[in-house]
């Protein structure tokens, strides 16, 4: 119970920082009706017949998963900044443990990230329509394992890289290709006829497996090729979530000690 | 002459410490010019295909603009900091005349952009084909101008305010206003068939029309593919955009940075 009380303090922490960056949500907003009133209304005219009749539902619930992406990402960047303002080494003198506090910390940036996203969801079903509350249920879950495992990815990229700058570059090199190679702007169909390479890494992409989730919960499946329960994706993605919350809290817990943040 | 020369080189040393930044904004034009443009080719409807041929190739000009407004936009992020940090205060103290100092940022930043975006416009020149001198010549005239025009867009933005959370908001608006309303992505027809069929409205189509980044990826487009035809529109476009926000710019800085 004391442990759970410890993970909770970390938790309600990360949320009450997140609440400061108001302009971090009000650019993402922008970004979202760009997104949505520009490039899915136009791009959905340029594609082929077979696909222009759905595909501006399709490209606005990838947009969804993108900002959930970038959202969970996000919480490196906090770690870096309070490494920058020595605020870490107050963090490491708490009476928490260092498993307590990564653990806390994913936990709290796949919150908040859904925090963020939760309105924009909310957009999204009004625009898609929502077909079946069991399926978007189980898809929702699946998502916020999902926010989890990407805020604990981003935070075991940031404690194995201890420099800003490469983080930096790292993880916008990352985000760039992680999200060009998935399902969340095109159909597996397209990218497999565009490049067998390309295919392979999207197929095994957990950003293509969150999309296809979120789309097969709102009854956008007619581009995706899932069973009436997609497993798959749901494993893939517990598979995702465990790595990095679990194996990368441990792995990476020692790494916390001691200084060498650039 | 020589004191404008000296910004530039400042400027130019101060580019080259971002190389991080450079480096992740080169990974995002290449994912998007060698993934994203490569599975679009694919996805593209008949009209679509014969109108533009290929998407590859109508995306790369596309790109070469993207990357020229990022870099051109960087200067501001700078300029707000100084405002920010006083630093400009040193700059004033410097023998350089106001008039040299705004006119060294805003050329510093034009420069920048055009120097970020040299290898994109070569590897568009490798995919398509080259033009021919006086076309080649036409393209960096106008690219020039643009770059110096955002370059004057993002100096206005960032002396016209200081905190830097609103700057970095007002910047996206920026951004994405004018990535997503241009033809980098997407035709023009495209959005003006949205705006007959009342779908979009019609002062974000005239936006779309009058918009830098179209006229710039549309100049490009129309010397290396035929399509859409040139006219001398695009250029007047240009050169009215760049004359309007090099003088506000130019204004702007000069008055912030001797405030109190």
């Amino acid at each position: 119970m004391k442990k759970t009380r410890k993970l909770l303090l970390v938790i309600e922490r990360d949320l009450r920082r997140f609440i400061q960056f108001k302009f971090l949500i009000i650019l993402r907003t922008i970004w979202f009706a760009a997104q949505v009133a520009f490039f899915g209304l136009i791009a959905s005219r340029m594609v082929v017949p077979e696909l222009a009749d759905i595909y501006f539902e399709f490209y606005v619930a990838g947009v969804v998963i993108m900002m959930l992406y970038s959202a969970s990402v996000f919480i490196g960047y906090d770690i870096f900044e309070e490494a920058e303002h020595g605020v870490f080494e107050y963090l490491l003198s708490l009476p928490v443990s260092r498993k307590e506090l990564v653990l806390g910390r994913s936990i709290g940036g796949g919150i908040r990230s859904f925090i963020l996203v939760g309105p924009i969801i909310a957009i999204t079903l009004f625009i898609i329509g929502l077909a079946n509350p069991l399926n978007l249920l189980v898809a929702l879950s699946a998502l916020f394992l999902f926010a989890f495992g990407v805020s604990g990815m981003s935070i075991t990229i940031a404690v194995t890289l201890k420099s800003g700058d490469r983080f930096d570059i790292f993880m916008g090199a990352l985000s760039a290709f992680i999200i060009r190679l998935s399902t969340t702007m095109y159909p597996q169909a397209f990218v497999q006829d565009a490049n067998q390479a390309y295919a392979a890494f999207s197929q095994f992409n957990p950003v293509t497996y969150a999309s296809d989730l979120f789309r097969w919960g709102t009854g956008i499946e007619r581009y995706l090729t899932m069973s009436p329960m997609p497993l798959a994706p749901i494993i893939g993605i517990v598979i995702f979530f465990f790595i990095f919350t679990f194996v990368g809290v441990t792995f990476y817990e020692k790494r916390l000690e001691g200084g060498g943040w650039q | 002459m020589k004191a404008i020369l000296h910004l530039i080189e400042h400027d130019f040393r101060n580019f080259f410490r971002y190389k991080w930044w450079l480096a992740g904004l080169i990974s995002m034009n290449l994912a998007d010019l060698l993934i994203m443009a490569v599975v679009y080719n694919q996805m593209l409807s008949p009209e679509i295909a014969e109108q533009i041929k290929s998407y590859f190739s109508f995306f790369a000009p596309g790109v070469t603009v993207v990357g020229l407004f990022a870099s051109a936009f960087m200067i501001g992020r700078e300029i707000n900091m100084e405002v920010r940090r006083q630093i400009h205060h040193y700059m004033l103290s410097l023998p350089i005349t106001r008039l040299e100092l705004a006119l060294g940022r805003l050329l510093a930043g034009g420069l920048r952009g055009m120097m970020y975006m040299t290898p994109l416009l070569l590897t568009t020149f490798l995919i398509i084909g080259f033009p021919s001198l006086p076309q080649l010549f036409i393209i960096l005239g106008a690219l020039f101008l643009l770059a110096t025009g955002i370059s004057g867009v993002s100096i206005a933005t960032a002396v016209s305010i200081t905190s830097f959370e609103k700057f970095i908001t007002a910047r996206g608006l920026i951004y994405y206003v004018l990535f997503f309303c241009s033809s980098i992505f997407y035709p023009l027809s495209l959005i003006q068939t949205l705006g007959q069929e009342g779908i979009m409205p019609q002062p974000l189509v005239v936006l779309a029309e009058l918009n830098p980044l179209s006229n710039g990826a549309d100049l490009i487009r129309a010397f290396l593919l035929g399509n859409p035809a040139f006219t001398f529109d695009m250029i007047r476009n240009l050169v009215v955009f760049s004359a309007i926000f090099v003088t506000a710019a130019t204004i702007a800085y000069m008055k912030i940075i001797e405030r109190k």
